[in-house]
């Protein structure tokens, strides 16, 4: 027989360990709605080995991080550094540094390193609204010009993002104002300058019921060719290429220029991304290629390989890296059913036979990729793909 | 003894035995007993809190008789009425240092209708500027209802006001619904709008919480956390709709609560209970928490979940001290479509 005081003690440590046991099983139970996005660059477990073309820049907790090789890595501190864009030259990076009343644009070197401060926002005095907002910033094409919104004008509660072209590496004060956004709205974002001289944007508008939607806009000229000049009626200077019952922003145009794709969310908490050619003035018919994501900054390959996107993971912490192979939106044609042909032979009188038909092509569903699993991106930082 | 055993070997044969089992079934006891007490030790601070919060007693003062009690009938029976149908009144205050606690406004106020045989949920926001008589006696907007008479006299105000019946109230201050937020791990939401305020009052985290900050919460999906999620419903100067396009937004981000609050677990409960602590109590007792929070989570198409905000003509601007004039006819008719009488 186990003498008493051997079963005391053991019962004590049973009773020890199945206290702190439960204690930490409860703990271990927790789901993982908390916890914390990690950094790219040290993500557990590590991002799929995929390997996109090219070199992709995104955003995270204000850190800019590349993403070539299926490896990532952090190119700035995270010091409010967001929205990076390419500088067609290939050599630098335009991105936007968001501190606690503003923002400024900066370019930098593709390893991250600050090369040219241009704008200055911060305001002086004790008045709020002194300082200014720079967000989604864009070089033209020719190196020239830099696009932006900038909230500017704005009059004393209504501070509306509007759309700017500033010679770059000019101080906006040497600006053109190009869109005239509505008041009270958020206003004009997302400039995308075309090769054809005008811009692509987003214009924040009211239906017919008040409430707010996204519209992609296309402006072909100023709305202010320089400061001091008469304002035209907001909108004036170009024309709407989606309705507000589509609720749609963020627009991509695919490198050959032939397609937009973009997010619409028809004023739900919903976000598909859609497909609509795309002429230079005008879209096409849209396309819903993925209705089941809360999709954001849609983002064409360079070597029209598929569109990478942010939209939240299985069980991950906020937005993560998506790849939408080019097989989804674009199948491959079946190839061509290859009718019989008669064998020679004599004359035949009977009835004709019948072909038969041809079994469907099943052209299988291709999923998209999903890269990171707990990166947690920002999602209101548009990516930048070079080739 | 014709089997050839003596007696006194069976017995202690017996009593190993028994003692066997006795030694198993005090193990088996211990371990349960261990374990109800880790258990207890995990969920109590949270019980604890939990039975602070929940379960509140609504208490009003007597009514004092109505300057204009004119809320008329409703032409048109509530046609969502269904049995277990229960109406709950949203409060969220600003409970900054600008206010003594126990005389804050209520900033946002949202009727909400819940059917759970057709899975079906109404949302009404009520604007905060809206001039109405006071159960507590007298008349002001309906957002100093509970500056007066606490939840009590908030739950009755509307009530009366509206000629509804509210079943519960859920209160929250501003810090608990950052910290709510946060619990969770934040919110995927689609912000229908850029946000931009140079005048957004800074006095959450602040020694002067009659200071002014700069914010900007962009357009489009996003993760947010709980002080821009609050950012994001808070603001109001930068919005033609002002209060109404505020509620709009609250309604966005009570939905995105709603939807991530699916992906939480029982073990979640003592850091949410923990991180809230204070700032939210409601009339809803524990045992009915526990059973709204399955039927929360099977609520889950979008489009059975209808949001709405009072626009004119159910009322007018001009009130005094900038309130809006209710047309209390319309808003009888309007509110009565959706929640039936009280």
């Amino acid at each position: 027989m186990i003498s008493r005081f051997l079963l005391g003690v053991g019962l004590i440590g049973l009773m020890i360990v199945a206290s702190f046991g439960t204690y930490t099983y409860l703990g271990g139970r927790q789901s993982k709605v908390a916890i914390v996005a990690q950094k790219p660059t040290a993500a557990s477990p590590r991002p799929n080995a995929i390997t996109l073309p090219g070199t992709l820049y995104l955003a995270q907790s204000g850190a800019l991080y590349s993403f070539s090789f299926g490896r990532f890595h952090q190119l700035t501190a995270q010091d409010g550094w967001t929205q990076p864009s390419l500088y067609p030259n290939g050599a630098d990076l335009l991105a936007v540094q968001r501190l606690y009343d503003h923002s400024d644009v900066f370019v930098l070197s593709r390893f991250g390193s600050p090369v040219e401060q241009w704008t200055t926002n911060k305001g002086g005095g004790l008045d709020t609204g002194s300082s200014h907002w720079s967000f989604y910033p864009r070089l033209s094409p020719d190196l020239s010009t830099l696009w932006m919104s900038y909230d500017s004008p704005k009059i004393g509660y209504d501070v509306p993002l509007s759309i700017w072209a500033v010679p770059a590496g000019n101080s906006v004060v040497h600006g053109k104002l190009w869109t005239n956004s509505i008041d009270y709205t958020g206003g004009d974002v997302e400039p995308i300058p075309l090769r054809t001289g005008g811009v692509m944007y987003t214009k924040y508008s009211r239906d017919d019921n008040g409430d707010l939607a996204g519209q992609l806009w296309l402006a072909t000229r100023p709305s202010r060719p320089a400061n001091g000049e008469t304002l035209t009626t907001a909108g004036a200077e170009g024309q709407p290429l989606t309705g507000t019952d589509e609720d749609c922003a963020q627009p991509s145009i695919s490198p050959d220029g032939s397609q937009v794709a973009m997010i619409c969310t028809y004023q739900k908490q919903v976000s598909y991304l859609e497909l609509a050619s795309w002429d230079g003035s005008s879209l096409g018919p849209r396309r819903e290629v993925i209705t089941d994501q809360l999709v954001a900054q849609p983002t064409w390959a360079p070597d029209g390989s598929g569109i990478a996107y942010l939209a939240p993971g299985a069980g991950a912490s906020g937005f993560q890296l998506w790849f939408l192979p080019k097989a989804r939106y674009n199948p491959p044609t079946p190839s061509p059913i290859t009718v019989p042909t008669p064998t020679p032979g004599g004359p035949y009188h009977g009835p004709a036979p019948k072909p038969t038909p041809a079994p469907p092509v099943v052209v299988p569903l291709v999923k998209p990729i999903q890269i990171t699993t707990n990166a947690g991106f920002d999602a209101t930082s548009p990516l930048a793909w070079a080739g | 003894m014709s089997l050839g055993i003596k007696p006194g070997r069976r017995a202690r044969a017996s009593r190993r035995r028994l003692s066997i089992v006795r030694t198993a079934a005090l193990a088996i006891f211990a371990i349960g007993l261990s374990a109800m007490a880790g258990s207890l030790a995990y969920f109590l601070p949270a019980a604890k809190l939990a039975w602070d919060a929940t379960g509140q007693v609504i208490s009003l003062a007597s009514p004092t008789p109505s300057p204009s009690s004119t809320a008329s009938p409703s032409p048109t029976p509530a046609p969502l009425y269904q049995p277990g149908a229960f109406t709950v009144l949203l409060l969220g205050s600003d409970d900054d240092s600008k206010f003594q606690a126990d005389h804050v406004l209520t900033q946002s106020m949202i009727l909400v209708r819940v059917l759970p045989d057709t899975k079906q949920v109404i949302m009404l926001s009520i604007p905060r500027d809206l001039y109405v008589p006071f159960w507590t006696g007298g008349s002001g907007k309906i957002d100093g209802a509970y500056s007066y008479g606490q939840a009590g006299g908030a739950v009755a105000t509307v009530e009366r006001d509206f000629g509804v019946h509210v079943d519960e109230y859920i209160w929250i201050g501003l810090l608990g619904l950052v910290k709510l937020i946060d619990a969770i791990g934040g919110i995927d939401v689609v912000t229908s709008n850029p946000v931009l305020d140079d005048y957004y009052p800074q006095d959450i985290f602040s020694t002067f919480p009659y200071d002014y900050q700069r914010v900007a919460v962009l357009a489009g999906p996003q993760h947010l956390d709980g002080i821009h999620a609050m950012q994001y419903v808070r603001s109001r100067h930068n919005d033609l709709q002002s209060d109404i396009g505020r509620s709009k937004r609250q309604q966005q981000v009570l939905l995105a609560i709603r939807k991530k609050a699916k992906q939480v677990s029982s073990a979640d409960v003592p850091s949410i209970a923990n991180a809230l602590g204070g700032e939210i109590k409601t009339s809803i007792g524990l045992d009915r928490v526990a059973q709204l929070i399955p039927l929360a989570a099977s609520f889950d198409n979008p489009d059975a979940i209808t949001s709405m905000v009072m626009l004119p003509p159910l009322w007018h601007g001009g009130g005094p001290g900038g309130s809006l004039t209710p047309s209390w006819g319309a808003i009888n008719y309007f509110v009565h479509q959706y929640f039936p009488y009280g």
